[in-house]
Parts: structure tokens; C-alpha cells; sequence
């Protein structure tokens, strides 16, 4: 369970002060919309340990985890864009979701071609980013977060400027993630993704 | 227009030279051993000068950027930034007093026994020096380049928990690869064309470059055919080199930016790495300091006896002509930067469109001297003697100053959002209002800095002043210069100090003058959290 306790946090003294208390249920998914500049990206951004609260605490599992560094902390993020790193291929892209270093067992190796399979990107793991389609590039991304077996699954905006066919798609390999019992926090301006994949809404 | 200006003021000055020396003595360049010497160490000392920033700058960039908070942080980046504008001949007097034969790194050296064993003067020090000035340009604007990478790349990576050497292919890289190139080029045109370093740190047929050597020509040897020949060379030599890395497409920063954005921890911050960049970070800030140290705690003692009495003081004096040259030259060079950019902005034509931005490098290559010398030689005939030596030289400065003062304002300029514009073009928002409500709000401060750069670019000129400069009647870097050439060392940290607490007035002052009003940095804030 993610306990999310009071956490505060303000860019500058002058800026707006931010509040978010909340909690969500191991294997759930919660919504959160608000309009832009709300604090979506902001809640994901402490969540993950991009930023850090001025004071409250955020538990897993009834384990603080507010004072670990985003690497340690039992979550993988999507972004809407920029998810992978231009310069390097698909597959090292996902392979650094499984060890950092790149040291993969071969059943890693194996795994991470199975995957790109069942998402329909058979064959492409040697193209560069660059080559894919906004579509494409997002599938890679899930699958990354998905091979990187984390508990926890924070997505902000991941399905803005998809078609509806890869939105289908991907909608499916969240909700199968759900399913595996991954705690999912979808910031989200579309209603019927919310719909979809929510279990609860947050809306600031 | 402006651009065509541009043109005919720079390509101008070396026509004119050729036109006052009809035979040039080409065979010169292969047949005499002294310029055959000085093309070699021109290019030496320019290639090591450049390795050596790049090869330093890189490992700085990288430590600041795993480093983000550390006490006097900003002030080094700040440092960094304005290491262009140190006045060159401060520095040399500074870089003297650290490193030189009674210096105090030797003098400590030798107290703890060691045998420094070197001389400042010749290639070490000229590479020293060039080190001193574009390694912490070079590391702002790789820095710069870092922070481009989009912000999801770097909280993914940080997630990711990527170590160096994976940072370095998935990050770094990839952000600056395509800046290097760019990079290199700028350093190795300013070391390429370095005038007042290899004055005072060099001489002597082996430690002679171009610049210096087209000095030599115009003002003892009379020699304009070989001036003009020297020019053409260094002309040819830098002019290839930046066509080279303008028609790839380098876009490279001049001038670094100012804003650096928020990022999150890296892995590789922590552990054995963070002692190690800790103790770059301090040997780079020691190698910036000491020097300017020096020349504030030397100087310091002889200010007062400088400055009074007021009427009789010599340095007043100096100040005065310094600022009559500085001033219009900082406004000049940022009028010009403006309508240069306004050009580009407007026309359709791609090629026209960047025709202004790579004719704005062209100062770069063009010897200072040879255009002032140049633009002296067309012009004399109609102009009064002192005005136009003064107004030449403000022109000059001006021109110089040009590509660093475009740089400033071009990315404010730039960052105009299309929308804006187009809802005043609906509105009729035209003219003074434009100006008034869209730009200058945004411009203010780069147009101040702009002014600041320029002017500060030439407070501390030892080019061209040189050749106009008569020794009755110095700017402060000429004094400056007389001084150290009379071993009047204790003086010449006096008039160091001096020139540079004018520097840090001029930029407190424009900074205070175009400072925004606190709505407005409001509001800014805002939307620089609305962004994050």
C-alpha cells in the first residue's frame, strides 16, 4: 500500500505550496487530473524522488521511502515524451531498465525480444529511437517499465498524442500490469483513460 | 543592411591595406624563415591552447553538473561566464604574480624545496594564460549543453540509477558532440588570434603569432604589404575553419546562458566520485581566483595614492578616455546586434535569413588591428586626428564585440512565442507598443548585459588601442601595459584592481538599470515553476 501522508512542497518561497495526502491500495490504479500547471507532474515528480517534500512522508508498505533516492525506490516512471535516450538502441534502452550496466543474462536478453514482440516491435530492437514512431517509442517505454518488475508504475501523461489503435495497446499492457498487481498512478487529462484503467481519482 | 555594413567595415579594413600595398610579398610566407616560424607557432600554440581547454573543460562540466549545491556555486558559474570580459592584460599581471619567477606558487613551491623549473614566458605561458580564459567559457557552455537534455531523459536515467560511464553514452555525449565542434573552434580562434597574451607573456621570433607579427609590421617596420599578406593568412585560416563548422549546421553558444534548469541526483554523484570532483572543482576555482586574488591584494594598498589627488591622477585620466572609447562601443555593438537579429527574424529567405547570424562570426577572424588600421587609412583624409582615432577604435571594439553581444540577446529574442506575436498582429500591436509591451519586457536585462559585454569588452582592449594609442595619453590596459613593461608591479596591480572594479560597476549598474520590476519576476517565477 502507498501511504502518501501530508507531503508539502513549494519551488520557491514565493511560489505556490502544494499538499497532497492520499493512499492507494497495492494492485490499484488512481487517476489524477487537474488542469495544466495543477501539480500533476509535480505529485509524480516527489513520488519518485525527482523532488523533495519540505516535510510529510510517503510509505510502501508501511516502509518510509521519502528519505531513498529515485533509483532505490520501488517505482519506474513514463513520461509523455523523451522516455528513452536517443543515441542508443532499443534494446539497450530496455536493457538498462534491467541492469544499469548493461549486464544481462541471456533469459534477459531473451525476454526483452519476447516482449517487443508481444507489443508488435518484433525485429526492431536494433533501431534507434529516431526510427520509431511517437507510438512505437511509447511501447518501448512500457516495456522497459514493465522489465524493470517494479511495484509501482508512474505514468504521467503516457498516452497524449497516441492513435487510438497504439492507445488500445497500450491501455491492454497496463491493465495486464494492474492485473500482475503493480500499483499504477496515471496522471491523466483524458477522461476515458481514467475511466478505463482508475480504480480512484485524485483531482487537484 | 546592417550585415552588408558588417561586411564592408571588416572585408573594408584589409581592402584597404591591399590598396595602400598593391605587391604583396607572398613568396614571404615560404622564403622567410622568421614568418615560416611564426605561421608554425601561431598554429601550435593555438591547437594546444584549444586541447588543453576542451580536454579541461569537459571533466569541469561534468563535475558541475553532478554537483548542484555546494557553497559558491553560482558565483564560480558566474566567474566562469564573465571570464571573456577579464580584461587580458589583468589577468597576464595576475598570472604573473602567481606563476611567475617571484610569483607565489613558485616562491611557495621553492620554500618547500621543490625547483619549479619553469618560465611563464614563451609557449607555457601563453598556453597558460589561453587555458585561464577559455576553459571556464568552454565548461560554461558545455554546461550549458548538459542542461539541454530533456528533463524525462535525465529523471529516467536517474531512476535507472545509470552510472558514469553509462551517463556519459546515454547523456552526455550525445549533448555535447554536436556543441564540441563549435566549441573548438571558438577557442582556437581567439587563441589563434590572441594579441595582448602573446605581448606580454611572449616575443621573440619563437614565441611570435600573426597578430602580433601584423603589430610588428604596422607600427615599426611600416610594412602594410606584409601586414595586409599576415592578415590575408589568418583570414584564410579562420575563415575556413568557422565556414567549416557554420555550414555543419554548429549552432554553438558564443556567450553561455545564464539560466541552468533543475535536475535530479545522479547515482554517480555519490560515493569515491564526489571527492574527486570535489577536488576538481577546487584546483579549477584555485587556477581562476589566485589570479584575480593576487591583483586585489596587491593592488589594493596603492589605490588611494592612485586616485588622489583627483585632478593629477593619471589613472582618472585613463579612466576617462577608457570609458569615452567603452561606452559608445557597448551601445554601438548592441544597436547593431539588434538590427542584425531584427533582419533575421523578418525575411523568409533562408539563405538571407542566415546570412546576418555567420556574418556576425566574420569579427572573429578579422585582425582588429588590420581593420582599424584599415578603416584609418580610408577614412583619414576626411576626419581630425584624435576624434577619429578614438571613434575608430570605439567602431572597432564594437565590432569585435558583435558576435558575443548577438549571442546574449538572440535566445531571448528567439524564445518569443510565435502565439504572442501572432495575437498582436491581431490586435495591431505594431511599432513603439510592440516594442514596448512584447520585447522589452523580455530584453531588458540581455539588452543590459548586452551593453555590459560590449563595454566591457572594450574597457579592457589591448588591440587595437595599441596601435591608436599614444603613450602620453593612455587608456587604462595601455597604462596597464606600460607599467608591467617599467616593473612597476606594485602600480600595475594597482591599475589591474582598478580596471576590474570598473568592470564589475559597469555590469552592477546596467544590471541594476534594466532589472525587472518585481511583478514581472513574478510572474517569471511562476511560470519557471509552471514548467518544472
Amino acid at each position: 500500500m502507498l501511504d502518501v501522508e501530508s507531503i508539502q512542497f513549494a519551488y520557491n518561497s514565493e511560489s505556490r505550496l502544494w499538499q497532497f495526502d492520499f493512499r492507494v491500495h497495492t494492485g490499484e490504479c488512481l487517476a489524477i487530473d487537474g488542469p495544466s500547471g495543477s501539480g500533476k507532474s509535480t505529485l509524480l515528480a516527489l513520488l519518485a524522488g525527482f523532488l523533495e517534500p519540505s516535510s510529510g512522508d510517503i510509505r510502501w508498505n508501511n516502509v518510509s521511502i521519502s528519505r531513498l533516492q529515485p533509483w532505490d525506490r520501488p517505482m519506474t516512471s513514463v513520461f509523455q515524451e523523451h522516455n528513452l535516450f536517443e543515441h542508443l538502441n532499443i534494446e539497450t534502452n530496455i536493457g538498462l531498465g534491467i541492469h544499469p550496466g548493461l549486464k544481462l543474462s541471456v533469459k534477459q536478453r531473451k525476454s526483452i525480444g519476447e516482449y517487443l514482440e508481444r507489443v508488435g516491435l518484433s525485429g526492431l530492437g536494433t533501431r534507434m529511437p529516431g526510427e520509431l514512431s511517437g507510438g512505437q517509442r511509447q511501447r518501448v517505454a512500457i516495456v522497459r517499465s514493465i522489465l524493470r518488475e517494479q511495484p509501482i508504475l508512474l505514468l504521467d501523461e503516457p498516452m497524449t498524442g497516441l492513435d487510438i489503435v497504439t492507445r488500445s495497446t497500450v491501455r491492454e499492457l497496463l491493465l495486464a500490469q494492474k492485473a500482475k498487481g503493480v500499483t499504477l498512478i496515471l496522471a491523466s487529462h483524458d477522461q476515458e483513460d481514467r475511466t478505463i484503467l482508475a480504480d480512484k481519482q485524485l483531482s487537484l | 543592411m546592417v550585415g552588408a555594413g558588417i561586411l564592408v567595415l571588416a572585408f573594408g579594413g584589409v581592402g584597404a591595406l591591399l590598396w595602400q600595398s598593391p605587391n604583396l610579398p607572398l613568396p614571404d610566407l615560404w622564403q622567410s624563415a622568421y614568418l615560416r616560424n611564426v605561421l608554425h607557432f601561431t598554429v601550435w600554440q593555438a591547437v594546444l591552447s584549444t586541447l588543453l581547454s576542451i580536454l579541461l573543460a569537459i571533466p569541469v562540466a561534468r563535475a558541475l553538473v553532478r554537483h548542484r549545491q555546494f557553497p559558491g556555486r553560482s558565483l564560480l558559474l558566474r566567474l566562469m561566464e564573465l571570464s571573456l570580459v577579464i580584461p587580458t592584460i589583468v589577468a597576464v599581471s595576475g598570472l604573473v604574480g602567481i606563476y611567475g619567477r617571484q610569483g607565489w606558487l613558485t616562491q611557495w613551491l621553492q620554500a618547500a624545496g621543490l625547483d619549479a623549473g619553469w618560465s611563464l614566458y614563451g609557449l607555457n605561458g601563453i598556453v597558460l594564460a589561453h587555458v585561464f580564459f577559455n576553459a571556464p567559457m568552454a565548461a560554461r557552455i558545455l554546461l550549458m549543453a548538459f542542461d539541454r537534455v530533456p528533463a524525462p531523459q535525465r529523471r529516467i536515467a536517474s531512476q535507472l540509477g545509470l552510472g558514469s560511464l553509462w551517463l556519459w553514452r546515454a547523456l552526455e555525449w550525445p549533448a555535447i558532440k554536436n556543441v564540441l565542434p563549435g566549441v573548438a573552434t571558438l577557442v582556437f580562434t581567439l587563441c589563434f588570434t590572441s594579441f595582448a597574451i602573446v605581448m606580454t607573456l611572449g616575443g621573440g621570433p619563437g614565441a611570435t603569432t600573426l597578430e602580433v607579427a601584423i603589430y610588428q609590421a604596422l607600427r615599426f617596420e611600416f610594412d602594410s604589404s606584409r601586414a595586409a599578406m599576415l592578415a590575408i593568412v589568418q583570414l584564410v585560416i579562420c575563415g575556413t575553419l568557422w565556414y567549416l563548422a557554420l555550414h555543419r549546421g554548429m549552432d554553438s553558444a558564443l556567450v553561455p546562458g545564464r539560466q541552468l534548469s533543475f535536475a535530479p541526483k545522479r547515482k554517480d554523484s555519490r560515493g569515491i566520485s564526489r571527492y574527486g570532483d570535489s577536488v576538481l572543482i577546487t584546483l579549477f576555482a584555485s587556477f581562476l581566483l589566485f589570479p584575480l586574488a593576487f591583483v586585489v591584494f596587491r593592488g589594493l594598498p596603492g589605490l588611494p595614492d592612485s586616485l588622489l589627488p583627483l585632478a593629477d591622477s593619471a589613472l582618472l585620466k585613463a579612466t576617462l578616455r577608457s570609458l569615452v572609447i567603452a561606452l559608445p562601443a557597448g551601445f554601438v555593438s548592441v544597436a547593431a546586434s539588434l538590427l542584425i537579429l531584427g533582419g533575421y527574424r523578418t525575411t523568409r529567405n533562408r539563405w538571407l535569413a542566415r546570412m546576418p547570424a555567420t556574418l556576425a562570426h566574420v569579427p572573429l577572424f578579422i585582425p582588429p588591428l588590420v581593420l582599424g588600421t584599415g578603416l584609418f587609412l580610408a577614412i583619414r583624409p576626411k576626419l581630425g586626428m584624435n576624434v577619429e582615432a578614438f571613434g575608430l577604435v570605439a567602431l572597432v571594439n564594437a565590432l569585435m564585440a558583435l558576435p558575443f553581444v548577438i549571442q546574449i540577446i538572440r535566445a531571448p529574442l528567439d524564445s518569443m512565442d510565435a502565439m504572442s506575436l501572432r495575437q498582436a498582429d491581431q490586435l495591431n500591436i505594431r511599432g513603439w507598443y510592440r516594442w514596448r509591451l512584447l520585447y522589452w519586457p523580455r530584453l531588458r536585462r540581455p539588452l543590459g548585459l548586452g551593453i555590459a559585454y560590449g563595454a566591457g569588452l572594450s574597457l579592457g582592449d589591448f588591440g587595437v588601442i595599441a596601435l591608436f594609442g599614444t603613450p602620453n595619453e593612455p587608456t587604462i590596459p595601455v597604462l596597464l601595459y606600460q607599467q608591467l613593461g617599467s616593473y612597476q608591479m606594485q602600480a600595475a596591480a594597482t591599475t589591474g584592481l582598478w580596471l576590474l572594479v570598473l568592470l564589475l560597476g559597469l555590469f552592477l549598474v546596467t544590471g541594476l538599470i534594466t532589472r525587472s520590476p518585481k511583478n514581472v519576476s513574478k510572474t517569471d517565477q511562476a511560470m519557471e515553476s509552471a514548467r518544472a
